[in-house]
């Protein structure tokens, strides 16, 4: 599994190599990541320019190609599954989005380190700053995306409601659980050069057992745990649902809460241990 | 004032690949550091440093000297702090440039101007800082109107030019320089070894691994000579260099 090479104790101000101080140099590194904000916004704002360099439409590639996912899936599946498509075709608009966002948030963390290991190589950066440029990225294409929402709703007649405000604390939340992810993932993938397909491929399972294109209510009553135990689910309908005028309900909230505690308690450590090691492994 | 103090630094490089189970420790190899089979007879270590033990004060001018695979490259990110050494302790105050590879960090697509802002927001500037810096950075490297053109159209000595000029423009206190200065021109040389000598004086550290006999002689007050990820000869530069000379073929 991770090696432990051999160590020494030295005295000094705090021992490194203990659980204890390995917690301040993490924790110094999450607060130093913060003071450097400008560093991950510029470079998440450049892995979007970069993306589109030299071409025509240039960003807006990003909200094009989703629109003809949405349209592709929408009249397919409005067709097979007899909904009107104009009740469809907004609720897979916004759960594409956000989903868009839940994926990309997990499959880029696990590239966080390994993309970046020329600038880990070459200057002392605080880790997580990779893993909030990540957070930084995904969030942009999310806006780039969020466009079509109102759109959709503007031309399929649907309404706004007040929940619409839900969706900022839902938003947030997950953003806080991406993190977390992410800094797992980034740190493991980093020495586990498979796991990134691995998370990829659990996430494209992912999309077909959550109520992304399907609504929960197509379900039998027996297959409801498949939603109501799925944290996949939770994250996403605690945004998307607010959107489309519904209220999230309290088992949804219970679930990201877990998500949230387990990942800080797996993460958090994980991070502090494997935190100095990361740049050995690129 | 700045200071580096590594006591007892080691650093090992796991190795995860290695198909071959026939690796023999030859110590009679002039390069590389020392490989190491571990107990479980699936990986492989590369010992690159070994027990250094090293200090330097403010005003320090080391030259760091040694094969090809000594170690060089290791102890420089030892000392910027990209490498956190599993043993030893490691003491370093003052603020730290490196200028270990310099096309690292610099977004090939990206004009030379943008370039002055990304890098000097990574050496830790803010984007106000690096802008105010831009015209003295453009006027040290002397690359003009090539600054609006994207930086892979740059040669490596201009890509040089701009990266120490970036790296160079906030006055740190402890700058570490990789065989850079090799890749400039004459007139490009004697520029940075003017600034170098300059910061020396005012009191940063600095210290320049290369391969470069004359410009170590020229520069560096103190030499240290790394072989096989161990210090063997610390001393004022012309002894080290007359070591190093003699003792350089087997």
């Amino acid at each position: 599994m991770l090696e432990t090479l051999p160590t020494t104790t030295k005295e000094r101000h705090f021992d490194a190599r203990t659980m204890r101080g390995r917690g301040v140099k993490a924790t110094d590194d999450i607060w130093e990541s913060f003071e450097r904000w400008q560093l991950w916004w510029l470079l998440g704002l450049n892995d979007i320019r970069q993306r589109y360099r030299r071409s025509r439409l240039g960003q807006t590639w990003i909200t094009l190609s989703l629109l003809a996912t949405i349209a592709a899936i929408g009249i397919t599946y409005s067709t097979l599954f007899r909904m009107n498509i104009k009740e469809y075709l907004p609720f897979l608009t916004v759960n594409l989005i956000v989903w868009g966002l839940i994926a990309g948030l997990l499959n880029d963390s696990c590239m966080a380190f390994i993309q970046a290991d020329g600038y880990m190589r070459q200057e002392r950066i605080p880790k997580a700053v990779f893993i909030l440029r990540i957070i930084v990225r995904n969030c942009l294409i999310f806006a780039h995306n969020a466009v079509l929402i109102p759109v959709a709703m503007l031309i399929l007649g649907g309404s706004i409601s007040w929940t619409l405000l839900l969706a900022i604390p839902g938003l947030a939340w997950l953003l806080l659980n991406g993190a977390l992810a992410g800094l797992f993932l980034g740190v493991i993938c980093a020495r586990f050069r498979d796991l990134p397909q691995i998370v990829n491929n659990i996430v494209q399972i992912a999309f077909f057992i959550s109520p992304v294109m399907w609504k929960r209510g197509q379900l039998l009553e027996q297959h409801q745990g498949l939603v109501d135990f799925n944290p996949f689910a939770a994250h996403l309908i605690i945004i998307s649902d607010p959107i489309l005028g519904r209220m999230p309900t309290l088992g949804n909230y219970l679930m990201c809460l877990a998500t949230t505690l387990l990942l800080a308690a797996v993460a958090l450590p994980f991070f502090a241990r494997y935190r100095e090691r990361i740049v050995y492994w690129l | 004032m700045p200071s580096i103090e590594l006591i007892d630094v080691s650093v090992d490089f796991p190795i995860y690949t290695a198909q071959t189970r026939s690796i023999r420790a030859d110590l009679l190899r002039r390069i590389g550091g020392r490989i190491q089979e571990q107990q479980d007879d699936r990986r492989f270590v590369v010992n690159a440093l070994r027990n250094i033990n090293l200090t330097l004060q403010a005003g320090d001018r080391l030259g760091l000297i040694g094969p090809n695979g000594a170690g060089k490259s290791t102890l420089l990110r030892v000392l910027s702090g990209v490498y956190e050494p599993p043993q030893g302790t490691i003491r370093i105050e003052g603020r730290v440039s490196s200028l270990l590879d310099v096309t690292l960090g610099i977004d090939p697509e990206l004009n030379g101007y943008d370039n002055i802002i990304l890098r000097g927001v990574l050496l830790g500037m803010t984007v106000d800082e690096a802008r105010e810096k831009t015209p003295g950075i453009a006027e040290f490297s002397e690359l003009g109107d090539f600054l609006n053109l994207p930086v892979r159209t740059y040669s490596s000595g201009m890509m040089l030019r701009l990266a120490f000029a970036i790296c160079t423009a906030i006055r740190p206190d402890i700058v570490l320089l990789d065989e850079v200065v090799g890749v400039g021109d004459a007139e490009f040389a004697e520029k940075a070894t003017a600034r170098m000598r300059q910061f020396a004086s005012d009191a940063s550290i600095v210290v320049l691994a290369s391969h470069d006999t004359n410009s170590l002689r020229n520069f560096c007050d103190k030499g240290v000579l790394l072989r096989g990820g161990r210090i063997v000869e610390m001393g004022p530069i012309a002894d080290v260099l007359d070591h190093y000379g003699h003792t350089a073929s087997p």
